[in-house]
């Protein structure tokens, strides 16, 4: 239905889009999800021409949209849009949202419009609010309203741009219900969304895209069980980063655990979980601590508000050394206190790094 | 951390406040060696106060209790508690040292 190739959008000098392929089939539901800022919806908006692409080509049927040629608003009709914040006109009734497209574009005549419009208004639970201005009505309203002024058009092809992500979270469901039941009847859509579960349950197929790219793609099963890409893990699992660097035995470890008690105090963390976490930290450099004349160590603290885990990586250059090594320690206090900070300890030497990698046990 | 050094009639009691840690246990071996270097035989040592140890503080709680022993001194430790006594349970030290639940009891025991 739709093939993308080489899709690329620049906006000046910022390459928002780099190099985007894909195939969209009849009926397919593929929600797009990632960062904020990375291309989401400019890919939507390239799609649908409201944003000229810099290189790259768009079939639709085999037709190529970016040809000069090309009718756009027959493409839009085709391939119609909800927007975040619903564009719907607030000077005219619900109805005549819904039937003003009908009429002008299709050549509709009124009372067809009506009727259709009437009976979409039913499908999307608003059948009574024919005569109401959006102005109105509540958020999640205005966004079903919109979703049934898109349907008017009777497109081929939805794209929802973020479609909940200007509502109330008690308004959230209503659309995302219609949305569901649009891809229950073999609709085919595009959705940026930010809403994971839903996302999940609603797409044939997922795609993460970060850095202007299609980063991965796959099932939602793959996509959300089994994420084989390091930026698509740490978004999935919603993981929070924190880096400190060491380049000296004389590190002030103060600043370095005012610097982790900020980190958690931004995740919300319990105290316990900080304290625990200071003593660990402190317990791991003093074993580094020899280490430290000659080698940096780079450290690393993710927290994974999904598994609500804590993981600490500490990568050292220099000799291939376990720094947890018992032959190496002057005693055994600072490691079993680690120990019994942590449920798994693992050391690799990577690419000529020393990794530790820690887990930290959950309260 | 913060110290307050009081002698009792039959001991020397040290307040410990904060954190012992890596920064701050040379201190308190400073200031527990140079009282043993003075003849101080008798020690408890309050952790009311104490909200943090690590490792570096328990070495230091050692060498000094060695240090002790072997001029023929005692030390106990009183009000061990939360995350301190979890640490120095994780390291075995509650059976190592003498504990008491207050100050008043490890002076009692002293004397």
């Amino acid at each position: 239905m739709i093939t993308v190739e080489h899709l690329s959008k620049k906006f000046g000098e910022l390459v928002v889009l780099k190099d985007i392929s894909i195939e969209i089939k009849t009926g397919e539901v593929i929600s797009i999800i990632g960062p904020s800022g990375t291309g989401k919806s400019t890919f939507l908006r390239c799609l649908n021409l409201l944003d000229q692409p810099s290189g790259g080509t768009i079939h639709v049927d085999g037709v190529n949209i970016l040809d000069a040629k090309v009718d756009v608003p027959k493409i839009r009709q085709k391939m119609n849009m909800v927007f975040q914040s619903f564009n719907l006109f607030s000077h005219l009734t619900v109805l005549e949202n819904l039937t003003i497209a009908p009429i002008k574009l299709r050549g509709m005549n009124r009372l067809d419009a009506e009727q259709k419009s009437r009976e979409l208004l039913k499908l999307v639970g608003l059948a009574e609010k024919a005569d109401n201005y959006p102005d109105e009505l509540s958020g999640g309203q205005k966004q079903r309203v919109a979703i049934a002024r898109c349907l008017a058009m009777e497109p081929e092809i939805i794209l929802f741009d973020e479609p909940t992500s200007a509502l109330d979270p008690t308004m959230v469901s209503e659309v995302l219900s219609v949305i569901r039941r649009l891809a229950k009847d073999g609709m085919t859509m595009a959705i940026v969304t930010h809403e994971m579960a839903f996302a999940r349950d609603v797409s044939n197929r997922v795609l993460y895209m970060d850095e202007g790219l299609i980063y991965e793609e796959g099932t939602p099963e793959q996509i959300f069980e089994n994420p084989q890409k390091e930026k698509t893990r740490a978004f999935i699992n919603r993981v929070r980063s924190f880096n400190y660097q060491i380049s000296s035995p004389d590190y002030d470890l103060y600043a370095m655990n005012a610097e982790i008690e900020a980190f958690c105090e931004k995740q919300i963390l319990p105290r316990k979980t900080r304290d625990n976490l200071l003593l660990l930290v402190e317990e791991l450099l003093q074993m580094y601590t020899p280490f430290l004349q000659t080698t940096l160590l780079d450290m690393t603290l993710s927290y994974s508000e999904k598994k609500e885990s804590l993981e600490l990586v500490l990568e050292s250059a220099g000799e291939t050394v376990n720094p947890l090594d018992t032959a190496l320690l002057p005693d055994e206090l600072g490691l079993n206190i680690i120990k019994s900070l942590t449920e798994s300890i693992d050391y690799h030497c990577v690419d000529n790094k020393n990794r530790l990698t820690l887990m930290m046990k959950k309260n | 951390m913060e110290m307050q050094i009081l002698k009792d009639a039959h001991a020397t009691v040290v307040t410990i406040t904060g954190r012992l840690d890596a920064v701050t246990a040379p201190e308190y071996e400073k200031r527990l060696n140079d009282l043993i270097a003075g003849e101080e035989t008798g020690f408890v040592v309050d952790f009311e106060g104490l909200d943090y140890i690590s490792s570096a503080g328990l070495r230091v709680l050692l060498a000094t209790a060695k240090k002790l022993k072997v001029k023929g001194g005692q030390v106990r430790f009183a009000n061990v508690r939360g995350t301190v006594k979890e640490v120095f349970d994780i390291s075995g030290f509650g059976s190592i040292f003498q504990m008491d639940d207050s100050v008043a009891a490890a002076l009692a025991k002293i004397a």
